[in-house]
């Protein structure tokens, strides 16, 4: 009876210590610094690193320091998942991030972050069930764009050009098959119709099967999905067999080595989407900070998207009421608020959003992979760009802006 | 802080067992059989692929995915393991040492690239999510739940355990340890020692599919970078720091290894600062592999070996 009574008094002590807050605040993180991946997260965590040092030069958290724990997870699920149990209950991190490989973010969300109620922010994993599925119950976000911002562009950009027949040949990875699940659902919603849906896997010398499959849906046009090698290869065949000029790109393809090698003559409107790469002041001042601190240059996947979760947290545990996994799981979305004021990357930015947040006014963040906005999922979404080939060059067409993007995200989903 | 610790250690026990679980199995083919099962993250895979098809929920796109209860999850991955260690150790089992385990090394790399591209069954590299854990809805905290599933996973191990030395123990036992030591003898005296050696093998392979099951119901996803080569030789490292030969020595392997992965990243961690993390990172490799070494210098048999009774009717 006596024991159970101080188990119970600890317990209790316990649990108002976590509820109080104290300095520093702590942000876990779990990154693959050994192993297959290594070589890449290496400036990656230097992203972060520099995030850190942003934050705590602009102010910090709710006044306290912010202590940075990163954990490897050697590119091991189980370890992964052992490293964020470890920082989620004995460090008691009320939010983390990472991690890259979506075969360690995945377990670490149905297992760790999402059962104890903290945030999880990668910069890296875009398997596409871990925002759709339900099972992260909205404590997962990524700073990263998924195929589709540009899946549901395209769609609306196909159907804007009157094609209501659309085939689509695409590359058999995750890749291909999300890009095609998200133009297939936003194409028919919009009034389009997919055909034929033709798989391809790569380097094969010839692809005249795959393509006289498609020309036997007998579409109006045709959207290819895949990277610029086959597609020189697949783009030829089908123009040769009479395929129709309507001819729709994923971004791979926004590379002159693709308009050479079909040549230019035959690709001559030839249209295709990108994520809208936002270039200005703050997308630089990330770069140069970068450069300054770590005598290289920032260039590599993962990186600004990593800064800008770091950057996001950051900001998000400043306006949250407490430091409670639901408190900040409501503040990342308002770390884009629609009339927010602007702030960008670096401690003055950062040191300037603080005084905004103080004095109860709203903020827009712009990092360093542009504008920060979280859909109802926890995706982001940005802004996109048309682009097509004119005298064998590629123009920029016109660009859909975020607000654009949003709507046609409403029209699609709901 | 007190509660965190409990709760961390909780979930760090059920991993302990599962990992615990799967060095059963390859302590009854090597430990006791003498059979050097390098494909170990094969037969774990298919027991969670085939938990994961069978009790995901539907989803568009998927051939599997069917809803199934937990149970029959758990089941039929035990029947598919052995299904498939048997038709694997039909075509291998007559591979001596070496020859066996690049065989069944080479079989588990093959089934890790058939979950990496078999997109439609498995999700490919997006992995399985939504797979039930069961009485999930019961429980209101992480703590709660992990708890029922330690008692949950401490039952089936102290059962497996119960099962093994008993049989270990039997003439069939015998027999295996006959065969490890001098399959020539056995022969001679009249037993099939290829039956014996394929039974141990399908027997070890559905502990480890069993264990496959368990571990994604644990966790609630799956893909295919949980069944790395790495795994395999962490099974290994298990069985050979705790005792081959020793059951209680399997268990404490998975112990004595999965405490020393864990709390060197804890402890780099604390001491390097994270600018340093990378190189904090590959300290705690060395370190790993640094403490295996000396522990096997220092205690070649493991940190229980073998023992040397035979049979229950006899005791030492």
């Amino acid at each position: 009876m006596k024991l159970k009574t101080v188990f119970i008094s600890v317990f209790f002590a316990a649990g108002a210590a976590h509820a109080q807050q104290s300095c520093p605040v702590k942000v876990g993180g779990v990154l693959p610094l050994t192993g297959s991946m290594a070589p890449i997260t290496k400036k990656i965590a230097q992203a972060a690193e520099l995030a850190f040092e942003h934050i705590n030069a602009g102010g910090g958290v709710k006044g306290c320091p912010v202590q940075f724990i990163l954990r490897d997870d050697q590119g091991q699920p189980t370890v992964g998942v052992d490293a964020a149990k470890y920082l989620v209950e004995v460090e008691r991190v009320p939010a983390f991030t990472g991690t890259i490989s979506s075969g360690i973010t995945g377990p670490i969300i149905s297992s760790v972050t999402a059962p104890s109620r903290v945030v999880q922010i990668t910069c890296c994993s875009t398997a596409s069930p871990f925002t759709l599925d339900g099972r992260s119950q909205g404590y997962f976000f990524r700073t990263i764009p998924t195929s589709k911002t540009q899946a549901y562009a395209t769609a609306s950009e196909t159907v804007r050009r009157g094609f209501k027949k659309t085939v689509v040949i695409y590359v058999n990875t995750d890749f291909g098959t999300d890009m095609l699940r998200f133009y297939k659902a936003a194409v028919t919603k919009l009034g389009g119709e997919v055909v034929a849906e033709v798989p391809y896997n790569d380097n094969q010398p010839s692809y005249r099967a795959e393509v006289t499959r498609a020309l036997a849906a007998k579409p109006e046009s045709m959207l290819l999905i895949g990277f610029p090698k086959d597609a020189v290869t697949i783009v030829r065949e089908w123009l040769s067999l009479g395929g129709t000029k309507n001819v729709a790109l994923n971004n791979s393809m926004r590379t002159l080595d693709f308009v050479k090698g079909v040549g230019e003559k035959f690709v001559e409107d030839f249209f295709g989407m990108d994520n809208a790469q936002v270039a200005g002041p703050h997308v630089d001042a990330f770069n140069k900070a970068f450069e300054d601190k770590f005598k290289h240059d920032s260039k590599g996947p993962g990186v600004h998207t990593q800064y800008d979760a770091v950057m996001v947290l950051g900001l998000a545990m400043n306006i949250a009421k407490d430091l409670s996994g639901p408190s900040i799981r409501e503040a990342v979305r308002q770390v884009h608020a629609v009339n927010g004021a602007l702030v960008g990357t670096g401690p003055a930015e950062y040191k300037k959003a603080l005084d905004l947040i103080k004095a109860g006014r709203p903020i827009k963040y712009f990092g360093a992979t542009g504008p920060i906005e979280f859909d109802k999922n926890g995706d982001v979404t940005g802004p996109a760009l048309v682009w097509r080939i004119t005298g064998g060059q590629i123009v920029t067409d016109r660009t859909i802006s975020i607000e654009d993007m949003q709507a046609l995200m409403r029209r699609v989903e709901n | 802080m007190l509660t965190g610790i409990f709760s961390y250690l909780v979930f760090f026990a059920c991993i302990v067992l599962l990992l615990g679980l799967v060095t059963l199995g390859l302590n009854l083919q090597w430990g006791f059989t003498g059979l050097f099962n390098a494909g170990v993250a094969g037969f774990y895979a298919i027991g969670a692929y085939t938990h994961a098809i069978l009790t995901a929920a539907p989803q568009l796109n998927f051939l599997g995915n069917f809803g199934m209860p937990w149970i029959v999850g758990v089941m039929a991955a035990m029947a598919t393991t052995a299904l498939a260690a048997w038709l694997i150790g039909l075509i291998t089992i007559r591979l001596r040492g070496d020859y066996l385990a690049i065989a069944t090394f080479g079989i588990a790399v093959s089934i890790q690239l058939v979950t990496l591209n078999w997109e439609g069954l498995t999700g490919g590299s997006q992995g399985v999510t939504r797979i039930p854990k069961p009485l999930s809805g019961v429980f209101d905290t992480p703590l709660a739940y992990n708890l029922w599933y330690f008692a949950l996973l401490a039952a089936v191990v102290a059962l497996v355990y119960w099962a093994l030395e008993r049989i270990l123990r039997s003439p069939w036992g015998r027999v295996l340890r006959a065969i490890r030591e001098d399959e020539t003898a056995v022969v001679a005296l009249g037993k099939s020692a290829q039956r014996f050696r394929l039974e141990a093998f399908v027997l070890g392979s559905t502990l480890m599919g069993l264990a496959g099951a368990l571990y994604v119901s644990f966790i609630g996803f799956v893909s295919p970078f949980d069944f790395l080569p790495i795994v395999t030789f962490q099974i290994w490292a298990m069985l050979i720091v705790g005792g081959s030969g020793n059951n209680k020595g399997a268990l404490l392997g998975a112990l004595v290894v999965w405490a020393i992965w864990a709390a060197s990243g804890a402890a780099v961690a604390k001491l390097v600062p994270p600018s340093h993390a990378a190189q904090g990172a590959a300290i705690q490799v060395i370190l790993i592999g640094l403490v295996l070494v000396l522990m096997l210098l220092f205690r070649p048999r493991g940190l229980v070996g073998e023992q040397a009774v035979v049979s229950r009717h006899a005791p030492d």
